[in-house]
């Protein structure tokens, strides 16, 4: 899952038809101000980020003149929002409001069918309103095959009250919605609030919208708009994630996926999904300070293990390195082994004060066996489990380190 | 017995001639499966490792009478792969493909439930049955016997590489696995673990299940509550790894795309407790599932 921010998912859902207030963007307070300024009218002020909730986080404002802008653009741009720095300010019309409602199309994962929330009490949280006010919201699932008939989407308003020119209108918004939702492979496209303006339209004031990135390579117009890698972290990515997300980009077999920890000294390159969170819990229950999450698996080239042992040994304050991966089914070890011991001899590191600690076992367990001891690599097969090896791993730390780790 | 695949199973492979699906074919024929057919549209007339390659799964099935679809053909292929087989009739089909776009995983789930087929994956390792020696997928590769031999576990795993090395601590408890199933890593899948359960409970050759679950999704509540309706009455042994992504910042995801915790759903602190409820054995270190099989088998006196 990929986030989309909002100018571009405003920018999209306009594509399909539905009226969005006008914007720009502002890097600056300057700009923000001579936008207001040649505008001319009342602005709203949004920090763009890719989270939710900003008018909680205060990270939304308002001006009326292009002082005003100025100033409250400068105190958004200092701001930082759940981890993500404001270097961006999207300056928007202000709508004059008449009615708030809202919409939202997801996957109900359980029911395995698209979803759509819809009330016509927006503004709101939609998890207080499902909890308290189950009545005043509708949740219609929808036939994956069949798609949104028309018909569905007048039940859908007319259930809430609307009638009338109303009640068409917010029908029409929701098919070009749902349209969108569908066009764009999205996971989650959410209109709050979705606007009945003073003068009759219906606006998506504020919409937020996270695409499928499994689908990427058949939206070619949604490059460039994608958070890459957003959907794994809470924070921006820092630079060596980057890197190594590029050592993964690099070549399409096998998985490298890097995730850095705050502080830790344990470099972690475990896999596959299942593997990699069992040895993570292990070297966790032992006392450890894995540094970082890194999984790899699915017959990596050499040149990408290699690239992301790099990558692991090379974060300050790694003080030893723990490969585990689960009996694999088509994973060559030998391989694996090639790329590890490259990057430890390119880092000058020796394994015999450094604690590395392998557990492998798979498709030419034995070559790689070899490769691993031939460069005193300590490695172990299928004679130790995974909880064994982390074992292992956590004593030839405290050996090596008695100062940070105090036996127990 | 063994659930889902058997000696009567009648196996076609769709997108055979591909690199991936060639190396399968040979493991999956090294292993002694028969396999009668292959599809990829454009190669009729060619074989794989001897196997004959047709260009529809309606040939493959005028042909041969397949019922069974291994299906490993690319991301963009694979809905349309599995609609060709639900149309053609094909009852059990496993779709290997990773990476497949959410919206083609709901269409394809839909077409099978309303045609009564039976999906195992997405992004599935596959699925073996080391009794009769049939096994569908990457699962066990080049070397099936190092992790599963013949027994009476049932394995079910979110995880492909985990279903390997679960059943291998079946096997070093000293028992074997009656089939071993992936059941996918994404949160979009056709067959759940309650799903299995289901089945495994009616197979007479099975006589304890083992689990490994992942955080994110709702499979363990639901196979919580269909232990507590009295659906599966063996012993249930689970292991759910990621305890620590409970710590971490929400939304964060680890392993596999469908291992996102989003409020209380998915944490692996609450599907414990919700199969403990239930009568299941939750193990909190993976290894402890030795010493539990062992205990568990032994009451029953069998092996």
């Amino acid at each position: 899952m990929g986030r989309i921010l909002e100018h571009h998912s405003k920018q999209l859902i306009r594509q399909a038809g539905v009226r969005t207030p006008e914007n720009w963007i502002a890097e600056t307070a300057e700009q923000a101000e001579d936008i207001v300024r040649r505008y001319g009218k009342s602005v709203v002020l949004k920090a763009l980020v890719p989270v939710g909730k900003r008018g909680k986080a205060g990270a939304i404002k308002f001006a009326n003149t292009p002082e005003e802008a100025k100033l409250q653009t400068e105190s958004l741009l200092a701001m930082t929002v759940r981890h993500f720095p404001v270097d961006k300010v999207l300056v928007e019309e202000k709508v004059d409001i008449s009615e708030e409602w809202y919409v939202s199309i997801t996957i109900d994962k359980n029911r395995q069918m698209p979803v759509i929330l819809a009330t016509t009490e927006g503004g709101v949280e939609v998890e207080d309103l499902v909890r308290e006010h189950p009545d005043r919201i509708v949740i219609q699932h929808i036939d994956p095959l069949m798609g949104l008939s028309g018909f569905k989407a007048k039940e859908i308003w007319s259930r809430l009250g609307l009638n009338g020119k109303h009640l068409l209108l917010a029908s029409d918004v929701l098919s070009k919605l749902y349209a969108a939702f569908l066009k764009n492979d999205c996971y989650l496209l959410e209109i709050n609030p979705l606007v009945l303006t003073k003068q009759g339209d219906v606006v998506a004031a504020a919409s937020v919208m996270a695409v499928d990135d499994a689908a990427m390579y058949r939206q070619k117009e949604l490059e460039g708009m994608v958070e890459v890698g957003s959907e794994r972290v809470w924070r921006p990515l820092t630079d060596l994630e980057k890197r190594m997300i590029a050592v993964n980009d690099a070549d399409y077999r096998g998985t490298a996926r890097y995730t850095e920890m705050d502080g830790g000294d344990i470099g972690f390159m475990c896999g596959g999904g299942g593997g990699s969170l069992l040895s993570f819990d292990a070297l966790l229950d032992l006392g450890g300070r894995p540094a970082n999450y890194t999984e790899t698996g699915g017959n990596p080239p050499e040149e990408k293990v290699y690239g992301l042992t790099k990558g692991i040994l090379s974060k300050p304050g790694v003080k030893g390195l723990f490969v585990a991966h689960n009996i694999t089914n088509n994973t060559q070890i030998d391989v694996m082994a090639n790329g590890i011991v490259r990057a430890l001899k390119e880092l000058a590191i020796d394994p015999r004060s450094f604690p590395v600690v392998v557990r492998e076992a798979g498709v030419n367990d034995a070559v790689g066996r070899d490769i691993f001891m031939d460069a005193g690599v300590e490695y172990y097969g299928e004679d130790v489990t995974i909880c064994e090896a982390a074992l292992i791993m956590m004593n030839k730390m405290r050996a090596a380190y008695p100062d940070l780790y105090t036996t127990n | 017995m063994a659930i889902l695949i058997n000696k009567d199973s009648r196996i076609v492979i769709q997108g055979i001639t591909g690199r991936e699906a060639t190396m399968i074919t040979k493991h999956t024929l090294d292993y002694g499966t028969r396999v009668l057919a292959g599809v990829t549209p454009g190669k009729k007339g060619q074989d794989v490792h001897g196997v004959p390659v047709y260009n529809t799964v309606r040939e493959a099935v005028e042909e041969h009478q397949v019922n069974t679809s291994l299906i490993v053909v690319p991301p963009a292929f694979a809905l349309d792969a599995v609609l060709e087989a639900v149309d053609n009739g094909i009852q059990v089909v496993v779709v290997t493909t990773e990476n497949i776009p959410q919206l083609d995983i709901l269409k394809m789930l839909h077409a099978a439930r309303q045609n009564g087929v039976r999906i195992i994956g997405p992004n599935t390792v596959g699925m073996i049955n080391p009794g009769d020696r049939i096994k569908l997928g990457s699962i066990g590769g080049d070397n099936p016997e190092r992790c599963f031999v013949p027994g009476h576990v049932g394995v079910i795993s979110r995880s492909g590489g985990m279903t390997a090395e679960t059943s291998w601590m079946v096997k070093r408890a000293g028992f074997g696995v009656s089939t071993s199933v992936g059941i996918g890593g994404d949160g979009l899948i056709g067959s759940s673990i309650r799903d299995l359960l289901e089945l495994f409970e009616q197979d007479p050759n099975t006589h304890a299940v083992v689990t490994f679950s992942e955080p994110g999704t709702m499979f363990e509540e639901q196979a919580a509550d269909f232990l507590r309706e009295g659906g599966f009455t063996k012993p249930l042994i689970s292991y759910i790894a990621g305890r620590f992504t409970e710590n971490m910042p929400e939304g964060t995801v680890f392993g596999h795309a469908g291992a996102m915790i989003a409020g209380d759903v998915g944490r692996p602190s609450v599907k414990a407790r919700k199969l403990r409820e239930a009568g299941a054995i939750v193990v909190d270190r993976y290894d402890d599932m030795i010493d539990v099989l062992r205990s568990v088998l032994s009451e029953k006196a069998v092996k």
